[in-house]
């Protein structure tokens, strides 16, 4: 009986293998066309002519930050230098406890200043608000403590532009960034309310983004180059496929640009998941499906920048827990959406895609570690057998990360051919490697979402080089 | 007891026969891929060494122009024909005018944007008409040709009075908008559409005249301050910062007070660009009924230095203790921030 329920179990493993990487193999398929569409797009675009109009809309940018006191100056310097004809940067201070706004003080000349707002979120009080003699399009707000979703509301109450770009204060970014966020939204910007794109990852994203494009490094440690993987699947193979298919379920919080009144509309940031962008997006679909609004959420294939990886198991383990507790959170409270006609492809495709990779892979996974060696051990499955599944999961994995790389080389041309090829290399071997690392972490991560923990758990941040 | 040991023969055989197809399809595909990463960039890098400028080869030149002058269906079809388009044009051929009017007329607006910026780029007379007529006509977006109009600045400029008299709101705005860099051209019109029926229009209108002089202008300006809109308020406000300066200052003053909060914004910013000329209307409003009026003058006195002056002054001043009645708590911490240890000697006699 036993031996039987084994086998069962096993082969229940196999067909959810199989099943979600035929999705994944359809969803390349889609994101291939999609980055030709852009990339063409992308090859006809003056940005020029839209870094010097007075029509491209103005941006303000907010920048929430919680103890970043080693990136902060890097982040905003670079947001200052942004290639845009108008925008505004708000940093807001979330109550940091090492000297994050010592920093930022120093670097820009901070002067405090009253500043009437509106207050159509309610949050935390401001301690104070900031002005820079430098810098007249900078702004600080220095607030108590009470999380990334109040800070960048407290940011969203002082913004003065009908679009915001909501970034982290870990990621450094391109010049053009904005400029390429942008793009589409100035084509239609009544039907296009939000925007995300490509970002890679780097652990000293400063030093990554001060090599010319076509040069940049990739880390050497193989995992960081794993994580870029990672996060080059996430973009090229799923998020660009979505974006196509009408359900771009996660708009990035290191790169989230949205039209200010969908977001007062929604009621801003939501305080009560433990991240705020997956549930931000998953909420502006369903307001907008239940009221049967034309509206277009799309992730761009443009590197917009450089955000800063965890360069330790243990730090990596807690960004990923926090990321799957977010995303099963967000999919369990949005189970109305599910298989809903009513919700189109969002309710159709996308949050079933969501439930089934991302919800139910913990359980799947746990279920394969579990049963798979005692299959082996009890002689129902062949160890020759499992030899060879393994291999054949490990390069359908490679070949799928291949056609990330390739998909990204196309539209970027951003990486040196030596790492393209390294990576190309170690492609196969990330089965072994890091996903062990990354199912465990969403074990833990599935873990605390049962327990109900909602803590952000933040990863202490990486040395960086002195400049 | 098990059935038998042949379930699990059947178990592993089908489990071995799925992963070996699996694997013969995934181990190549992963070859090729690499294959076409490695070569695709060498060949790339060697393409990128060659000038975009570089004349066309005959057959190179027919190849493109079949393309452009098909209508193709699907979307990257139309993509690969903006890109033979752009190539086209790159390289001077005399073709492109011919080539461009159906990809300009594409139903997709990205496809028109396209071939909008192509136009930009020959920037001729005939490229102008054609990009004043796509505003006309407005199947492409019209934030993009105007953004080329305004690049082909100062060529475009007589051209576009006669887009004040458009009967189509859009167009009369993008008119009245494009006129900003022209101060010589289309006033007496541009006031006119001070009164025009469309309120983006009254608003585009004040927006252009905010960048002339003249009692006329001044006169439709100060009409436009009490708007029925409060997006033209908002532009009227800001507008009267620049035409009329401190003469404005009493009435962009009453806007402090305004029922929509962009517009107090707009006058805020206003009267902040007018500096100390402002300071006698901002004071009359420190007793105010609206609160957000005298918050708002407190904040303006703060930005332009009155209370900072006052605060190294003459701290104990009763006009300071009104401008932080007016402006709060935390006004007075924030000055009182600023001006820490700041030693000036004569301030008073300034």
């Amino acid at each position: 009986m036993i031996l039987d329920v084994l086998g069962v179990i096993v082969l229940v493993c196999l067909g959810y293998l199989l099943l979600t990487n035929v999705v994944y193999v359809a969803l390349v398929a889609v994101a291939a066309v999609e980055n030709g569409v852009r990339r063409h797009e992308t090859a006809s675009q003056d940005y020029d002519v839209l870094a010097k109009s007075r029509f491209t809309i103005p941006v303000s940018v907010i920048v929430a930050a919680y103890d970043e006191e080693p990136a902060i100056v890097s982040t905003v310097e670079s947001l200052l230098a942004l290639d845009y004809p108008e925008h505004e940067v708000i940093v807001v201070n979330d109550g940091s406890n090492d000297g994050t706004m010592d920093r930022l003080r120093d670097a820009f000349d901070l002067e405090p200043y009253e500043v009437f707002v509106r207050h159509v979120f309610t949050t935390e009080s401001v301690r104070a608000i900031y002005r820079s003699s430098e810098h007249p399009n900078l702004v600080v707000i220095d607030k108590v403590n009470g999380g990334k979703a109040d800070a960048l509301n407290a940011g969203l109450n002082v913004a003065r532009f009908r679009y915001i770009c909501g970034v982290d204060a870990d990621t450094v970014f391109d010049r053009k960034a904005l400029l390429k966020g942008m793009r589409l939204v100035v084509q239609d910007p009544t039907r296009i309310i939000g925007v995300t794109s490509h970002l890679t990852i780097a652990e000293d994203p400063e030093r990554s983004m001060a090599a010319p494009q076509g040069k940049r490094p990739i880390d050497r440690s193989p995992f960081m180059a794993y994580q870029h993987l990672d996060y080059l699947r996430a973009f090229f193979n799923n998020r660009l496929a979505w974006s196509k298919l009408g359900f771009m379920l996660c708009s990035v919080g290191a790169f989230q640009i949205w039209r200010r009144d969908v977001l007062e509309e929604v009621g801003g940031y939501s305080r009560t998941f433990t991240c705020e962008d997956i549930e931000l997006t998953f909420r502006v679909h369903e307001r907008f499906l239940r009221d049967g609004r034309d509206y277009e959420i799309h992730c761009l294939p443009d590197n917009v920048g450089t955000t800063e990886g965890p360069d330790t198991i243990p730090k990596l383990v807690a960004q990923r827990e926090r990321w799957q507790r977010v995303i099963d959170e967000t999919v369990w409270h949005y189970r109305g959406m599910w298989f809903n006609p009513r919700y189109r492809n969002v309710g159709l495709l996308g949050v079933p895609f969501y439930l089934v990779t991302e919800v139910l892979a913990p359980a799947v996974e746990v279920l394969a570690i579990v049963s798979l060696p005692i299959a082996i051990a009890l002689g129902v499955f062949d160890p020759m057998v499992f030899g060879v599944m393994i291999a054949a999961i490990a390069f359908l994995n490679a070949a799928l990360t291949a056609c990330a790389i390739l998909l990204d080389d196309l539209q970027s041309r951003t990486y040196r051919p030596r790492d393209l090829l390294r990576l190309l290399l170690l492609a196969p071997l990330d089965l072994v490697l890091y996903r062990p690392i990354i199912v465990w972490a969403r074990l833990k991560g599935s873990w605390r979402f049962l327990r109900g923990d909602k803590a952000w758990h933040k990863f202490e941040r990486n040395v960086r080089a002195e400049a | 007891m098990r059935a038998s040991s042949d379930d699990d023969e059947r178990v592993n055989a089908l489990v071995l026969r799925v992963a070996v197809v699996v694997l013969a399809l995934a181990l190549p595909a992963w070859i090729l891929l690499s294959l076409i990463v490695v070569l695709g960039r060498a060949r790339y890098e060697r393409a990128r060494r060659q000038s975009a400028e570089k004349a066309l080869r005959p057959r190179e030149s027919e190849r493109l122009i079949r393309r452009v002058s098909r209508n193709p269906r699907t979307e990257w079809g139309r993509w690969r024909r903006v890109a033979a388009l752009t190539r086209l044009e790159q390289a001077h051929h005399p073709s492109v005018s011919g080539l461009i009017r159906p990809v300009l007329n594409d139903a997709d607006p990205r496809i028109a944007a396209a071939a909008i910026r192509t136009l930009g780029d020959i920037g001729d007379e005939w490229a102008i008409d054609l990009l004043i007529s796509a505003l006309r006509v407005g199947s492409s977006p019209r934030s993009r040709v105007a953004a080329e109009l305004e690049r082909l600045a100062p060529s475009p400029g007589p051209k576009l009075p006669q887009l004040l008299r458009d009967l189509d709101p859009a167009v009369r705005f993008w008119g009245a908008t494009l006129l900003g860099p022209y101060p010589d051209l289309g006033e007496p019109s541009l006031i006119a559409l001070t009164w025009d029926p469309d309120p983006n229009v009254r608003a585009a209108a004040v927006e252009t005249l905010g960048s002339r002089s003249g009692d006329a202008v001044g006169t439709a300006i100060r009409a436009s301050l009490e708007d029925s809109e409060w997006f033209v308020r908002v532009h009227a406000a800001r507008a009267a910062g620049r035409v009329l300066g401190a003469d404005a200052a009493p009435t962009i003053t009453r806007l402090l007070a305004d029922e929509r909060w962009w517009v107090r914004t707009a006058a805020k910013d206003a009267l902040r660009g007018l500096g100390t000329e402002a300071v006698p209307s901002l004071l009359s409003v420190l007793a105010h009924d609206d609160t957000f009026a005298r918050n708002g003058a407190a904040e303006v006195l703060q930005d332009v230095g009155f209370v900072d002056f006052l605060a190294l002054d003459d701290p104990s001043s009763p006009l300071l203790a009104r401008i932080y009645a007016a402006g709060g708590e935390k006004l007075r911490e924030a000055a009182e921030v600023r001006v820490d240890g700041i030693v000036v000697e004569g301030v008073r006699a300034a």
